[in-house]
C-alpha cells in the first residue's frame, strides 16, 4: 500500500462503542438488527457483562441464515443474537498500525474488525473511516 | 441450548420428598384434581395417587387449585378459596409428604401461594402477565409455566425472561396444547424441543391438551380416549415432567368434568409412560443427543 499515512494509529480512527451496535447475550436477534438499522452499520458485537467481545453477527451471517434456517420468522427473530454470530471473530489490538489493520481487512475479506483490547471491545474500525483517513481527508 | 446444559428444577421444602426435573432424571409425575372441591376429596385422591405412584416407583407432585378463575361460565365452582385450599394443602404435604402445586390468578395470591406450595404454576392463559410472572418469581419457589394456547413456543423465552429479570431460574415449561381455530387445540410435539432451548426442563400436559375449550356453550369438552396416544408421543419426544388432572369420579367433578382422567386408568398410563422415558434415556444414550441437520 502506498500511502502517506501509515502511522496512523487504530484507536484515532475507530468507532467508539457508543456509534456502532454493541449487544448482549441478552439481546435477541430483533433487537440486534434494529440497533444495526439505527446506526446504520451491517454489524453487531456481542459483549458480556464485562465487555468481552464473544461475537459478531453481520449482515451476510443473516443472509445465509435466511437462506438456511427453514423456522417462521417469528421464531428466527426471538433467537438470541448470539447464537447466530460468529464465535471468535477476526479482532485487532490498538497497539497495532492502520496499515496492519487493513491488511488485515483485505486478507480476510472483511469490512469491518472489532478493536479488542486484552478481551475487552474498546472500538470497531470501519472500512469507509479506515479509507479515509488512509487518504488523508 | 444443549439439553446436557438443563437446569435441574428442584421441588420440595421441608419434609416432603424432594422431587428433582430436568435432564436424564426420572419422569415426573404432577397430578390430582383440577380444583380442591373439599378436604375428604383432596385427602382421598392424594391418598389414592400416591399409592399408584408409590407402586410405580415414580416421583410426583400433588396438583390442585384452590381457585379455577378461568371458568366458562359465572355459575361455574371456582374451588374452595385460597384460605381453605391452601390449608389443605399445606395438611396434605403433612400427613403424605408430597410436594403439592396450585395456580394462582391475581398477584395479591402469589406470597400465600408460595408459603404453602412447593411448586407455583402460572395458568396458561396469564402466561404472559408481567404482573402475574413477578409475583410468581419473587415467592422464591420453582415455577410451573404453562404456555399460553395462543402462544408459540418459542415466544415462551419472552415469559421466561420476565421471570429470570425477576430472580427465578427454576421453571418448569408446560405445554397444553394450541389453539386450532374455534373452541379446538392440538399438540405441536416440536414444542418441547423448542422449549427446551430456554435451558429448562419441559412437562406435557395431557388432559387439558384434549380440552375443547368452552365446547359445551359454557363449559368445556374434551376427547379423553386421546390421553394416552398423546401422552406416548410427548414422552417419546423427551419430556421431563407429565401433568395430568386426575379425579375418581370424573363425571361429578367439579371442575374440569370432561377432561380429567378416571382415577382407574391412571395407573396404566404411567406405567406405559414410565417405560417410555426409560426406553428414552436408553436411546439417548445408546445414540446421543439428536443433532440432525442443526442450524
Amino acid at each position: 500500500m502506498s500511502t502517506q499515512n501509515n502511522n496512523v494509529t487504530i484507536t484515532s480512527v475507530m468507532m467508539p462503542i457508543v456509534e456502532f451496535p454493541v449487544v448482549t447475550e441478552q439481546t435477541i436477534l430483533k433487537e440486534a438488527l434494529e440497533e444495526m438499522d439505527n446506526l446504520h452499520l451491517g454489524v453487531a458485537c456481542v459483549v458480556n457483562n464485562e465487555g468481552h467481545l464473544l461475537g459478531i453477527l453481520t449482515d451476510g451471517d443473516i443472509r445465509r441464515k435466511l437462506l438456511s434456517v427453514q423456522k417462521p420468522l417469528s421464531a428466527f427473530f426471538i433467537d438470541d443474537a448470539i447464537e447466530h454470530a460468529i464465535i471468535n471473530p477476526i479482532v485487532i489490538s490498538p497497539s497495532h498500525s492502520l496499515y496492519d489493520a487493513v491488511v488485515l481487512m483485505d486478507k480476510k475479506r472483511v469490512w469491518d474488525l472489532p478493536v479488542v483490547d486484552n478481551k475487552k471491545l474498546v472500538g470497531l474500525l470501519h472500512l469507509h473511516p479506515v479509507v479515509n483517513a488512509l487518504l488523508n481527508r | 441450548m444443549k439439553n446436557n446444559n438443563m437446569n435441574t428444577v428442584e421441588v420440595g421444602y421441608g419434609k416432603v420428598d424432594k422431587v428433582k426435573v430436568g435432564y436424564k432424571l426420572p419422569l415426573v409425575f404432577i397430578g390430582g384434581p383440577c380444583a380442591i372441591e373439599n378436604e375428604d376429596h383432596a385427602f382421598k385422591m392424594a391418598n389414592d395417587i400416591g399409592e399408584i405412584c408409590l407402586k410405580l416407583n415414580i416421583p410426583w407432585i400433588y396438583k390442585s387449585c384452590y381457585d379455577k378463575d378461568c371458568r366458562s361460565s359465572p355459575d361455574s365452582f371456582h374451588g374452595t378459596g385460597i384460605d381453605s385450599g391452601l390449608k389443605i394443602l399445606s395438611d396434605i404435604r403433612e400427613k403424605f409428604g408430597v410436594p403439592v402445586v396450585s395456580d394462582f390468578s391475581d398477584p395479591e395470591w402469589a406470597t400465600a401461594t408460595g408459603e404453602v406450595c412447593d411448586l407455583v404454576q402460572i395458568p396458561a392463559y396469564l402466561c404472559r402477565q408481567t404482573s402475574i410472572l413477578r409475583a410468581a418469581a419473587k415467592t422464591g419457589r420453582p415455577i410451573h409455566l404453562k404456555k399460553g394456547q395462543f402462544m408459540s413456543p418459542w415466544n415462551m423465552k419472552n415469559s421466561v425472561r420476565k421471570l429470570e429479570a425477576n430472580g427465578c431460574n427454576q421453571i418448569i415449561l408446560a405445554d397444553r396444547g394450541t389453539f386450532m381455530g374455534y373452541n379446538m387445540l392440538v399438540n405441536d410435539m416440536t414444542s418441547f424441543p423448542i422449549m427446551n432451548r430456554t435451558g429448562y426442563p419441559v412437562c406435557f400436559d395431557a388432559t387439558h391438551s384434549i380440552q375443547l375449550p368452552t365446547s359445551m356453550g359454557n363449559i368445556s369438552g374434551g376427547q379423553r380416549e386421546f390421553i394416552p396416544f398423546l401422552v406416548r408421543a410427548a414422552v417419546g419426544c423427551g419430556i421431563n415432567a407429565l401433568f395430568m388432572e386426575v379425579h375418581d369420579n370424573p363425571k361429578n367433578a367439579l371442575s374440569d368434568a370432561n377432561t380429567v382422567l378416571d382415577l382407574k386408568y391412571l395407573e396404566n398410563i404411567l406405567a406405559q409412560a414410565k417405560i417410555m422415558h426409560e426406553t428414552r434415556l436408553e436411546i439417548l444414550d445408546k445414540f446421543g443427543e439428536d443433532n440432525v441437520h442443526p442450524e
